[in-house]
C-alpha cells in the first residue's frame, strides 16, 4: 500500500528517534493535533482514515521523519512552515504520539476473529 | 427477459357487464374499504380491463357534478401493467387525481403511494430500491418545483446507472390553469430541467399518448445501460372523463441485452489467454447474482485477480481472485487489464496529484487494455459523468454482464492444455496473497481500536459482529471503507453500492430504498450512515417508520463535512495561513446534532451519541431488535473523522 510506502520511506529518512526529539507536551500536542485538523486524516491515534487512502502515524515513528513529512511533505499533504506551526507545536505533537499506547495485535481482538 | 402483457381495448360501451368505477362504488358503500376488499377490488378491477366499460348513466362531462371515470384511472391501468410496487411522492395538486386512482381505484397496492418528505428524498429511495429489487419504483413529482428538488438525485441515479421512473405532473393549457400558484408552478417544458441526465422523456397529449410512452420509457430504462426517465402527467389529461376514445396499453417487451459481438470477444479471448499477469477490473458490471457466478467463472477460468470498484458487489469478497485491496500492485504489474463497465477507465491507469495536477502513471506503458462497456451508448454533453478519454486496445459495446458467459467460453477455446495448467498453477500463490491481504486489513483495523471516538474500523467490525449471523445488506457501502475490506460479501445482495454522483443526500433515502426492497424478500438492510447526509432531509426517517420499513441505521458521525475540513486545510496550507481555521464552515458543532433524539422525533427508535467503543455492542443489540420487529431503528455513533 501507498500509505506504508510513504512512511516507510519517511522512516528511512529519519536518522534520529524519540529520544533525539525536542522535550513536548503530550497534553498540549493532543490538542493541536485536533485543532490543526490533522486527526481528518490522521485519526486521533494515528490510525489513518477509513477510505484507505489516510497516512497511518505508525507506532515508534522517528522525530526526523515526523518533522520533514510536516515541513516537507511527500505526495497530497500540505507544508507546515515554522509561522504557522512552531518546531514547538511538531515537538508537542510527536510527544503526543510517543505517548499513546500501542494498539492491540489483530489477533487479540475477538470482533476481527470473525473475519 | 420478455414479459407478455395484455392489449386491452377502452371502448364506450361495457360489453362484459362489468364497471369497475361502480364496483369500486359498491364496495366502499358497503363499508369494504379494508385489506381484502381492496384487494378483491383490485383483482376485479385488473380482470376488468380486458373489456373495460364506461358508466353509461353517469355524466362524465364538466359542469356536472361528477367525472365518471378520470384520465387517471387508465394512466393507473398502464403503471400496473408494468408491476411497479411503490410509488414515492411528496403529494401535490398537479397528480391529484392521479394520487386519488392510486388510492381509491387502485386500491392503494401496486403501486403503493409512499409519503415522502422531499422528491429528493422520493428519488433517492427509487434508487436505492431499484438496485436491491433489480426493476424501478414509480416517483410522482409536481412540476417544476418538485421537479428541481428531485434534480440532484436524478443525477445520481443516472451517473450509477439505474433505472427510475418518473412522473411529473404539469398543465400544459394556460387556458385551464388556475390563477397564482399554479400558474408559477406549471412549466412550458419540465424536462428540461433534468434531461441532461434522463436517458428519455415525453409530454403525452392524449391518454393513448400516454400508454405508448410510458411503456416505451419503462422499456428504456430497463435496457442497459439502465437510466431515469419521465413522463409529464398534464392535469387536464388525468382529471378529465375519458370521452369514449379506443385506448390500449401496449404490451411490454424487454429489450434484450447487447452482448458484445463474437469476433471481438474471440480477440479479446486471445489477449487474456496470453497474458501472463490479467487483472480484471469490474466496476457496475452486474446486476444480479447471475452477473457475480458468471464473473467468479470468468475469473477461474483465467486464475485473474479481481478488483471490484465498489459501485457494485460483483466478485464475493471472499474469493482467493478477489484483490480488491490490492490494486495498486495488481495494475502496476497487469499486461491486459480486463475493463467490465468501468466509470473511469483514466483513473485505473492514472493517479493524478492535488493541488499540482500532477499525473502519475499507476500501469504499464505498455499494457493492453480491453473495455467492454455500453457508456457510448450513453453519453450526454453537458455533465461529465463520463470521465476522462482513455484509449483502448481493444474497445467493445456490449453489457457486461450479458458477455461474461460468452466471454469465459471463448477464453476456454483458445487456452491451450498448457497454458490452462500454467493458469491452474496461480491458484496457490493468488490464494496466499488473499490471505495476505485480509491479514494486512485485520491489523490496519486494530490501529486506534479503543479509541474514542469510535475509529470507523471499530465501528464496522461490530456492525459485523451484531449481523453476521442474518442474510444481510449494506444498503450504502461506500461511505466507510471498512466493511468493502474486512465483511465476507457473497452474494450480489450483501452491498449495495453508493450514491452514483456523490451528490450528498443520498445515503438516508437511498438505505430506505434498499430496505423497502430487502422488506419483501426478508433480507436485513443496515446502513452507516454519515451526518451530514442525514441532515440534507431527515424526514425520510419519518418515511421508514411509517410505512414500517426495517432498517438499522448506524450513524457514522463525524460531527462535520470532513472531506471538506481536509480541502481547507490544504488550502491554508497552500496559502500560508492558518489551517486551524479549517473548521468555519465545514465542521456541525456548538451544537452538536443529536440524532438519537431526531430519529425519535420521527417516530424511530433512536439512541446515542454513543463515543465509547465498548458501549456499541449492546447498543446495536438493542436496535436491531427493533428492526428484526419490522421497524427501523436509529444508533448515534460519535466516530473518528475518516
Amino acid at each position: 500500500m501507498r500509505i506504508v510506502l510513504v512512511f516507510a520511506a519517511a522512516l528511512c529518512a529519519g536518522a534520529a528517534f524519540a529520544q533525539d526529539a525536542p522535550k513536548g507536551s503530550a497534553e498540549r500536542g493532543k490538542k493541536l493535533f485536533v485543532d490543526l485538523a490533522c486527526h481528518s486524516c490522521h485519526g486521533t491515534h494515528g490510525q489513518g482514515g477509513g477510505r484507505g487512502s489516510e497516512p497511518t502515524i505508525p507506532a515508534g515513528y522517528p522525530w526526523q521523519g515526523f518533522l520533514n513529512q510536516l515541513r516537507k511533505p511527500r505526495l497530497d499533504m500540505p507544508a507546515y512552515e515554522e509561522k504557522l506551526v512552531s518546531s514547538q507545536d511538531v515537538a508537542d505533537m510527536f510527544a503526543y504520539f510517543s505517548s499513546l499506547k500501542a494498539a492491540p495485535a489483530a489477533k487479540d481482538i475477538p470482533q476481527l476473529k470473525t473475519f | 427477459m420478455t414479459k407478455a402483457r395484455k392489449t386491452t381495448t377502452q371502448t364506450p360501451e361495457d360489453e362484459s357487464g362489468l364497471d369497475r368505477r361502480k364496483f369500486l362504488k359498491g364496495a366502499a358503500a358497503a363499508g369494504a374499504a379494508t385489506a381484502a376488499a381492496m384487494a378483491a377490488a383490485t383483482k376485479v378491477a385488473q380482470a376488468a380491463e380486458a373489456k373495460p366499460s364506461e358508466p353509461k348513466a353517469e355524466a362524465n362531462m364538466r359542469g356536472n357534478s361528477f367525472i365518471a371515470r378520470p384520465g387517471s384511472d387508465f394512466m393507473l391501468d398502464v403503471i400496473k401493467t408494468l408491476n411497479i410496487d411503490y410509488i414515492a411522492s411528496n403529494p401535490a395538486s398537479s397528480f391529484r387525481s392521479l394520487h386519488e386512482s392510486i388510492v381509491n381505484y387502485g386500491g392503494n397496492r401496486k403501486p403503493e403511494f409512499l409519503t415522502c418528505m422531499h422528491e429528493e428524498s422520493s428519488v433517492g429511495m427509487a434508487h436505492g430500491y431499484a438496485k436491491a429489487a433489480g426493476k424501478p419504483m414509480g416517483v410522482l413529482c409536481h412540476s417544476s418545483v418538485g421537479l428541481q428538488h428531485a434534480a440532484m438525485a436524478v443525477y445520481n441515479a443516472w451517473a450509477d446507472r439505474v433505472p427510475v421512473m418518473m412522473f411529473a405532473g404539469n398543465g400544459m393549457d394556460a387556458n385551464k390553469r388556475r390563477p397564482g400558484v399554479e400558474w408559477t408552478h406549471c412549466v412550458q417544458d419540465p424536462a428540461g430541467l433534468v434531461r441532461d441526465f434522463i436517458k428519455w422523456d415525453d409530454q403525452p397529449a392524449s391518454l393513448q399518448h400516454f400508454a405508448e410512452s410510458t411503456v416505451r420509457a419503462y422499456k428504456m430504462a430497463m435496457s442497459p445501460p439502465q437510466e431515469p426517465v419521465l413522463i409529464t402527467l398534464d392535469i387536464d389529461l388525468q382529471e378529465e372523463a375519458i370521452h369514449g376514445e379506443k385506448l390500449s396499453i401496449p404490451k411490454l417487451s424487454l429489450s434484450t441485452p447487447p452482448q458484445a459481438d463474437e469476433k471481438s470477444l474471440r480477440e479479446a479471448a486471445k489477449m487474456l489467454a496470453g497474458a501472463q499477469n490479467p487483472v480484471i477490473v469490474a466496476d457496475r458490471c452486474v446486476r444480479s447474482q447471475e452477473g457475480v457466478d458468471a464473473l467468479v467463472k470468468l475469473a477461474e477460468t483465467l486464475q485473474s485477480p479481481v478488483i471490484c470498484t465498489g459501485n457494485r458487489m460483483n466478485f464475493p469478497s471472499t474469493h482467493y481472485l478477489n484483490l480488491s485491496e490490492s490494486r495498486p500492485g495488481l495494475i502496476r504489474n497487469a499486461d491486459v487489464i480486463l475493463m467490465l463497465e468501468v466509470q473511469d477507465p483514466w483513473g485505473m491507469l492514472h493517479g493524478m496529484g492535488d493541488p499540482w495536477k500532477d499525473i502519475r502513471r499507476a500501469a504499464k506503458p505498455d499494457v493492453k487494455v480491453i473495455q467492454i462497456s455500453l457508456a457510448d451508448f450513453m453519453m450526454k454533453s453537458n455533465y461529465q459523468d463520463f470521465q476522462r478519454f482513455q484509449p483502448a486496445d481493444l474497445a467493445i459495446s456490449g453489457d457486461a454482464q450479458t458477455s461474461l458467459a460468452p466471454l469465459t467460453d471463448a477464453i476456454k477455446r483458445e487456452l491451450s492444455s498448457t497454458r490452462a495448467a500454467e493458469f491452474a498453477g496461480k491458484a496457490d500463490g493468488l490464494r496466499k496473497r488473499h490471505r495476505d491481504m485480509k491479514e494486512r486489513m485485520k491489523t490496519a483495523a486494530a490501529l486506534g481500536w479503543d479509541a474514542s471516538p469510535v475509529s470507523t474500523s471499530r465501528l464496522s467490525a461490530e456492525v459485523w459482529n451484531a449481523i453476521r449471523n442474518e442474510n444481510y445488506c449494506l444498503a450504502v457501502s461506500d461511505r466507510i471503507a471498512w466493511p468493502k475490506r474486512l465483511w465476507p460479501t457473497t452474494k450480489y445482495t450483501n452491498m449495495m453500492g453508493g450514491s452514483g454522483a456523490a451528490g450528498v443526500g443520498y445515503s438516508a433515502p437511498g438505505a430506505v430504498g434498499v430496505a423497502l426492497a430487502n422488506r419483501d424478500k426478508g433480507i436485513l438492510t443496515v446502513t452507516l450512515q454519515p451526518d451530514g447526509d442525514m441532515c440534507y432531509a431527515p424526514g425520510v426517517l419519518w418515511t421508514a417508520a411509517h410505512h414500517k420499513i426495517p432498517l438499522l441505521i448506524v450513524m457514522y458521525n463525524n460531527r462535520g463535512y470532513v472531506q471538506e475540513v481536509m480541502h481547507l486545510q490544504r488550502m491554508a496550507g497552500l496559502h500560508r495561513r492558518d489551517p486551524k481555521t479549517a473548521r468555519i464552515g465545514t465542521m456541525i458543532y456548538d451544537p452538536e446534532v443529536d440524532f438519537g433524539k431526531l430519529a425519535q422525533a420521527f417516530g424511530v427508535y433512536g439512541e446515542g451519541p454513543i463515543s465509547d467503543p465498548n458501549a456499541l455492542a449492546p447498543a446495536l443489540e438493542r436496535a436491531l431488535k427493533i428492526v428484526k420487529g419490522g421497524a427501523p431503528a436509529l444508533v448515534d455513533v460519535v466516530c473518528q473523522l475518516r
